[in-house]
């Protein structure tokens, strides 16, 4: 069991308090990927934290006040301190959180792990679309056949770098910054799209392996349950799989 | 400087050789708000560098060998390592040259202008409608939206109560924003910033900047170019010299 395993707070909820000292706060929703990206670094730096679920389809009022848009994931520190948007989130915690580094130190090596994250910038889009079409029972040909080309120009890189992860032998930041998609692929029902990738297939095991990533993998049944009861626009999506 | 000026560089132009040891090489083009960031960068901290502009009209087979993308600005340092995408390129500079950093060192800081640049990221497109369509069809809508998105600026503005959008000193965020600004100087379009009075002191303290003025567009210059550029005209990027 994942320490984000809480009740989600909706409109109507109390405000949560002031953040204790020595914890950092995230507000986050357990199936998002984007908010996946900042509980893996969390867990992967041993970082103290506590985990705010939000409802993000009856967002409480006071919710705007973490964020303009409402949106997740959300850092709110002791000293009161909020920093938005997945990336900013996950280099906030590097630059600022002694122990392991997921940025490389070379300044060189630290670009190149930015411009891969530019290669990736229409993976997310693409995936959610394939999602949404197939949930609405239409086909998502198109979709998929964009989809596999990028993940051919990532194929490309591999074979290029000739290493297992995204940033050299070890995994890394850039690592952590894919992982949620690709951990999505299947549940979404397009595990296909990597057929025809194998060193992004190799990549897909290794990252498996990593026992960050181990931690943190959401069960199967518990995410198709919530994807069944989020594109029927039921409210207690958000909650699907908590025992209490 | 080195090659600022110079023609750029199309199809069927000879790749350049290695870059010497010393310098650094930006590929730019003249009036590219994106590669001005890079410069502007390299002036502030005052690094040695070449530029090699390019024909973005016409752009030469080997250019897309630098930048799969084929877009400016691109580093290439003696090493032969390319780093691209205007953010990363400055981003780069700040961190592998010494002198003055223009990123804060603190973390929060740091993110603060990275949350601020994300705020900025809707000014580029807007911009680049609201003058396509100037003298055409009914602007109003973009121009609306463009209020808008300088209203969201001059907020952070308010909030700090500074005159940078890092504090009280110029710091990268200022530089990452600038050209922008500087293309409503240079077409006379300041009545874009006159309800939003912080952003218009912003930018009366930014034409102080050495580096900013030492750069500063030509005004009759860009306006050539922005026509030819907007009919699609493989000279645009010559424009002027």
């Amino acid at each position: 069991m994942t320490d984000d395993a809480t009740r989600t707070l909706g409109k109507g909820s109390a405000p949560p308090g002031p953040v204790p000292e020595g914890l950092i706060r995230l507000y986050s929703m357990r199936f998002c990927p984007f908010a996946h990206r900042t509980r893996l670094v969390l867990r992967a730096k041993g970082i103290r934290h506590e985990v705010i679920n939000i409802n993000l389809r009856n967002k409480p009022e006071w919710y705007f006040t973490k964020h303009p848009f409402g949106q997740i994931p959300v850092l709110e520190n002791s000293k009161g301190q909020l920093i938005y948007e997945s990336v900013i989130a996950c280099e906030y915690l590097d630059d600022a959180y002694p122990g392991r580094k997921l940025y490389p130190y070379d300044s060189y090596e630290r670009a190149r792990q930015k411009m891969l994250l530019e290669l990736f910038c229409k993976v997310p889009h693409l995936t959610k679309e394939c999602l949404v079409t197939l949930r609405c029972g239409r086909g998502c040909a198109d979709l998929k056949l964009a989809l596999r080309q990028e993940f051919c120009n990532l194929e490309e890189i591999l074979g290029y770098q000739n290493t297992i992860f995204f940033g050299g032998d070890c995994i890394s930041m850039i690592d952590y910054l894919f992982w949620p998609w690709f951990e999505r692929l299947d549940v979404y029902g397009i595990a296909d799209c990597v057929n025809h990738t194998p060193a992004l297939r190799l990549w897909i095991a290794a990252m498996k392996q990593d026992p960050t990533v181990c931690a943190l993998l959401i069960d199967k049944n518990i995410f198709l349950g919530f994807l069944n009861l989020y594109f029927q626009n039921n409210p207690d999506a958000f909650d699907y799989g908590l025992s209490c | 400087m080195s090659g600022g000026s110079a023609r750029s560089l199309g199809k069927g132009s000879a790749p350049p050789g290695p870059v010497p040891e010393g310098l650094i090489r930006v590929y730019s083009m003249r009036f590219c708000p994106f590669a001005k960031r890079t410069l502007l960068v390299l002036k502030a901290k005052g690094i040695g560098h070449e530029v090699i502009n390019i024909n973005l009209k016409n752009k030469p087979e080997w250019f897309f060998k630098k930048n799969p993308f084929g877009l400016v600005p691109v580093l290439e340092n003696s090493q032969g390592q390319v780093i691209y995408e205007s953010a990363i390129t400055c981003e780069y500079l700040d961190e592998a040259y010494p002198g003055k950093k223009l990123l804060p060192d603190d973390p929060y800081e740091k993110a603060c202008q990275k949350m601020v640049f994300e705020l900025f990221s809707k000014v580029p497109p807007l911009l680049l409608s609201f003058l396509r369509r100037q003298n055409k069809e009914d602007c109003s809508g973009v121009k609306e939206e463009l209020h808008k998105e300088f209203s969201k600026l001059e907020e952070v503005l308010t909030n700090k109560k500074t005159t940078f959008f890092g504090g009280s000193s110029l710091s990268m965020i200022d530089y990452l924003i600038w050209p922008w600004f500087e293309w409503l100087i240079a077409l006379e379009l300041n009545e874009c910033v006159d309800h939003t009075p912080n952003l218009k002191l912003w930018m009366e303290a930014m034409m102080k900047d050495p580096a900013v003025s030492s750069l500063f567009i030509d005004p009759k210059a860009f306006r050539g170019f922005l026509d030819l550029y907007l009919q699609n005209n493989l000279e645009a990027c010559d424009y002027g010299l």
